[in-house]
């Protein structure tokens, strides 16, 4: 009987949650599908492409300061429907004849270069003749036959039918089956920044397949070659992101990419070759390119460092939710520099108001990123007084961290003394090793706020770097008996040849005279 | 059976050794010979019988640790090198005297080719001399593989390659070096058998019949051709003792080597690349400086089998030179053309290996 009542209770308190939670997801859906800007109504509307601003709210630091609690995260904006699929372009079958090439490849040479550049493309290399996207007859060589438009000719595609005419192929699963390529490259550029504008403001401006990829001389992303291979992507996105007039009208900085060149990532990237660096596509997408959210960088940046946000998901820091700072708070966005020790404090201290972190009339924790945007103000005393509890705990973390750096730095510079000496270090590079994988895993620490697993950690580090140290130490005082020696014997050589120069002398004598 | 009586030399055994051994006389002919006043070898052939010995008693201590594998030959040179006691003496005086020997045996050829030492009688002390370049040049090719760390393996791989080039014969040359396709440990041991057993019987015997020469036919004078028939001119050459009063000077010049090389393992130890990798392919490998000319002159020569041929070609006229320089003049002057054209091919030699290394 009491099991039943009990039972009974549960499915109440189920329902109840249940009709909560519909409650709520209709309330939502209500109210997203009244902000959600329809596309019919955005093509009756019509807005001048050249006077309107995106719609999208594009994230990041303000001059007034970004409270966190104020902006929808971009990934919470309903996005606009995509527009339907359209099918294949249809065309009579060449039978084994291209008669667009072979006519367009001699009438001049701005179109045989065209012709050459489709050759050596990929669609050239899988046989996607010009007909695929152009439409038209290939099989004739009469051109009003060719191409007319009354058996479906395209000509060129304006920029507004580019992305369905590469969907057409591209979101086709039974098309792209023998290429192996993705197919959800179409839904993806919908929901990008740039297919949102295009979809909603009818703004040709931004970026289609074709800005990226090339026309003619679509290449495989592997190719290096390719404007979308890895080394080459800054260079791609900067061609319109750098431009100042052309990011006017969407208020967009433009130095991300000298910005970038300078950072870590681009120095990787573009002056190591470095292809498992970061490129703007990494961290944005690429066909659904997005400024990543600051709810959402820390996954953005964790898709690569994956064991540090596993740390700084134990962090105090991480229990914030909203006046978190994030990986960008110290690290930066486009201009991550190499992190150090120097990320603890300000060489001189700040100066510090109580609106610095606090939110007086919600007294709530607060996170003003515009804080934070020069390099020199990533510093935990930026949020953390000096006369905090937790400064003293920084305190702690820094001289841990900072006290196992040096150890490592003089373990490896005794080493390096000795291999400039000639001695096989391979011992205390071995252990060094141990001494480094300890380090980085202390330093890596940092992110969990935890003091005393970040002094533990460095502990074992500087104990391995000093083992590391007394290898290499005994290598140099080798070195210094081995020269030591060396002066000995040649000593002994030089007696040697002494009495050898004075016996010849006596048998020269001895020569002369007999 | 009654043992056999002695030989009757018109000399009686003098000491306890010689009544048991009768080479006294042997020894006695070997050491009491007259050499000219007037010879200057500069020691350069001395020295570099010498480097052989040092070579033969380093080798020999190196080869009891080293193990010819190559899962265990790097971590048994790293062994010797670290943890034998005067391993790492052992293993540097090795080093520098293998190229050390290169280098006296190269002076030692330039310095008999200038003083004409080759004409007659000498031709075949010139060929077996050449032969014995040839030996050395093959112990440091062997040699420089064992240690099995990258530049060791790279240099191989470069170094086959480059046999494989030889027209005609060098698929089979690059088959026989490598024992296969690839430098693998069919490579090593076979490397290791010839560098520690065909070379050294090979530079023996060559050696002794060099030396046996040089012994017969004594040594040559700078300054006049030899005499097909002696004349009173030739009886009256002033000589002096070869032992103990040249020998006295050879022994200054092997401690003046000896200290060098103490000096050079001691300030300048040879180290250990990381364990040969076949996968991971260094961004510079080059080979030992004496063959950098020849790799250099590779690289400038568009066609690869014309670059090849160049220094065998070179090789073979170096053997065969005494047949084609059949005039007697040894004096420089006299030999413009030939010193002039050796000279050059020296500073040919000596500019691609110069800019081998700044390559």
């Amino acid at each position: 009987m009491h099991q039943h009542v009990t039972a009974r209770r549960r499915a109440l308190r189920l329902g109840a949650i249940l009709a909560l939670a519909g409650g709520a997801w209709f309330a939502l859906a209500f109210s997203a599908s009244a902000e959600s800007p329809s596309p019919s109504a955005d093509a009756a509307g019509s807005p001048s492409p050249s006077a309107s601003a995106p719609t999208v709210p594009t994230p990041g630091p303000s001059d007034t300061g970004w409270m966190f609690e104020t902006p929808a995260p971009i990934d919470q904006v309903p996005l606009a429907t995509a527009p339907p699929l359209p099918p294949l372009v249809v065309h009579p079958d060449g039978a084994g004849v291209n008669g667009c090439y072979d006519c367009h490849s001699a009438v001049n040479n701005k179109q045989a270069a065209i012709t050459a550049e489709w050759e050596s493309s990929a669609h050239g290399q899988a046989a996607v003749t010009c007909a695929a996207c152009h439409g038209g007859d290939p099989g004739t060589d009469q051109i009003g036959k060719a191409m007319d438009r009354a058996i479906g000719y395209i000509g060129a595609p304006g920029r507004m039918e580019t992305v369905g005419l590469c969907g057409s192929c591209h979101a086709n699963v039974a098309r792209m089956r023998t290429s192996g390529l993705p197919t959800d490259q179409y839904a993806q550029y919908w929901s990008s920044v740039h297919g949102q504008l295009l979809v909603t403001e009818n703004d040709t401006r931004v970026a289609v397949c074709t800005d990226c990829h090339g026309a003619h001389d679509v290449r495989k992303v592997s190719d290096p070659k390719s404007k979308v291979f890895a080394t080459n992507v800054p260079a791609l996105c900067a061609s319109c992101h750098s431009d100042a007039r052309r990011m006017e009208p969407y208020g967009i900085p433009t130095d991300q990419l000298d910005v970038y060149s300078a950072s870590v990532h681009g120095v990787a990237l573009l002056e190591n070759n470095d292809t498992r660096a970061p490129s703007c596509t990494s961290c944005h997408g690429s066909h659904d390119a997005q400024p990543p959210t600051s709810t959402n960088v820390v996954e953005v940046c964790g898709q690569c460092h994956t064991a540090t946000q596993e740390l700084y998901e134990q962090s105090r820091h991480s229990e914030l939710k909203a006046a978190a700072p994030k990986c960008w708070t110290c690290h930066g966005t486009h201009d991550v520099s190499k992190a150090s020790s120097a990320l603890f404090f300000h060489p001189e201290t700040p100066d510090y108001t109580c609106t610095t972190c606090h939110d007086l009339t919600t007294h709530t924790l607060r996170l003003e990123l515009s804080r934070f945007e020069n390099e020199a103000d990533r510093r935990c005393d930026s949020c953390h007084h000096p006369d905090s509890q937790i400064y003293a705990q920084i305190e702690g973390i820094s001289d841990a961290v900072v006290s196992a750096e040096a150890a490592y730095e003089e373990a490896d510079q005794t080493i390096q003394e000795a291999a400039r000496l000639g001695m096989i270090t391979a011992d205390a590079e071995v252990a060094l090793m141990g001494a480094k994988t300890s380090l980085i895993q202390a330093q890596a620490a940092v992110h969990t706020t935890s003091l005393t697993k970040i002094a533990a950690l460095s502990t074992d580090a500087k104990t391995k770097s000093e083992a590391a140290m007394a290898l290499a130490t005994a290598k140099v005082d080798e070195n210094v008996f081995r020269r030591q020696a060396m002066i000995i014997v040649l000593a002994f050589i030089l007696l040697s040849v002494a009495f050898l120069v004075i016996t010849k002398r006596r048998l020269d004598r001895e020569l002369e005279e007999g | 059976m009654a043992a056999n009586p002695p030989v009757e030399t018109g000399e009686r055994p003098s000491g306890w050794l010689d009544q048991r051994t009768r080479l006294g006389p042997v020894i006695r002919a070997s050491l009491h010979v007259r050499i000219p006043m007037s010879a200057r070898t500069y020691y350069f052939g001395g020295i570099a019988l010498f480097l052989f010995g040092i070579q033969v008693v380093t080798g020999t201590l190196l080869a009891l640790y080293y193990k010819p594998t190559p899962e265990a030959a790097y971590e048994s040179v790293q062994f010797i090198t670290s943890d034998v006691s005067f391993g790492w003496l052992i293993r540097s005086m090795h080093h520098w005297a293998a190229n050390l020997m290169v280098l006296f045996v190269g002076l030692h050829l330039v310095r008999v080719f200038m003083q004409a030492a080759y004409k007659y009688p000498r031709e075949l002390t010139w060929v077996l001399g050449c032969l014995l370049l040839l030996v050395t040049l093959g112990f440091g090719f062997t040699g420089y593989l064992l240690p099995w760390d990258q530049r060791a393996y790279w240099a191989t791989v470069v170094g086959t390659e480059i046999a494989g080039g030889v027209p005609i014969v060098g698929e089979t040359l690059l088959l026989l070096l490598r024992g296969g396709p690839d430098v693998t440990g069919d490579t090593m041991s076979r490397f290791f058998g010839i560098h520690v057993l065909v070379l050294p019987l090979m530079l023996a015997g060559l050696l002794a019949a060099h030396l046996l020469l040089v012994h017969q036919l004594g040594l040559a004078n700078p300054r006049r051709p030899e005499p097909r028939v002696a004349t009173p001119e030739s009886r009256q050459e002033r000589l002096r003792p070869f032992f103990p009063h040249y020998l006295i000077d050879e022994l200054v010049a092997w401690y003046v080597i000896l200290a060098i090389l103490v000096v050079l393992a001691s300030l300048f130890p040879v180290g250990l690349e990381g364990p040969a990798n076949p996968l991971e392919t260094p961004a510079h490998t080059k080979p030992e400086w004496y063959y950098l000319g020849v790799f250099e002159l590779l690289k400038l020569v568009p066609i690869k089998v014309v670059g090849i041929m160049i220094p065998v070609v070179g090789i073979g006229l170096l053997v065969v030179w005494p047949f084609l320089d059949r005039s007697p003049e040894v004096l420089i002057r006299r030999r413009k053309v030939v010193v002039g054209g050796a000279t050059l091919v020296i500073i040919a030699l000596l500019a691609l290996t110069v800019l081998g290394f700044v390559s």
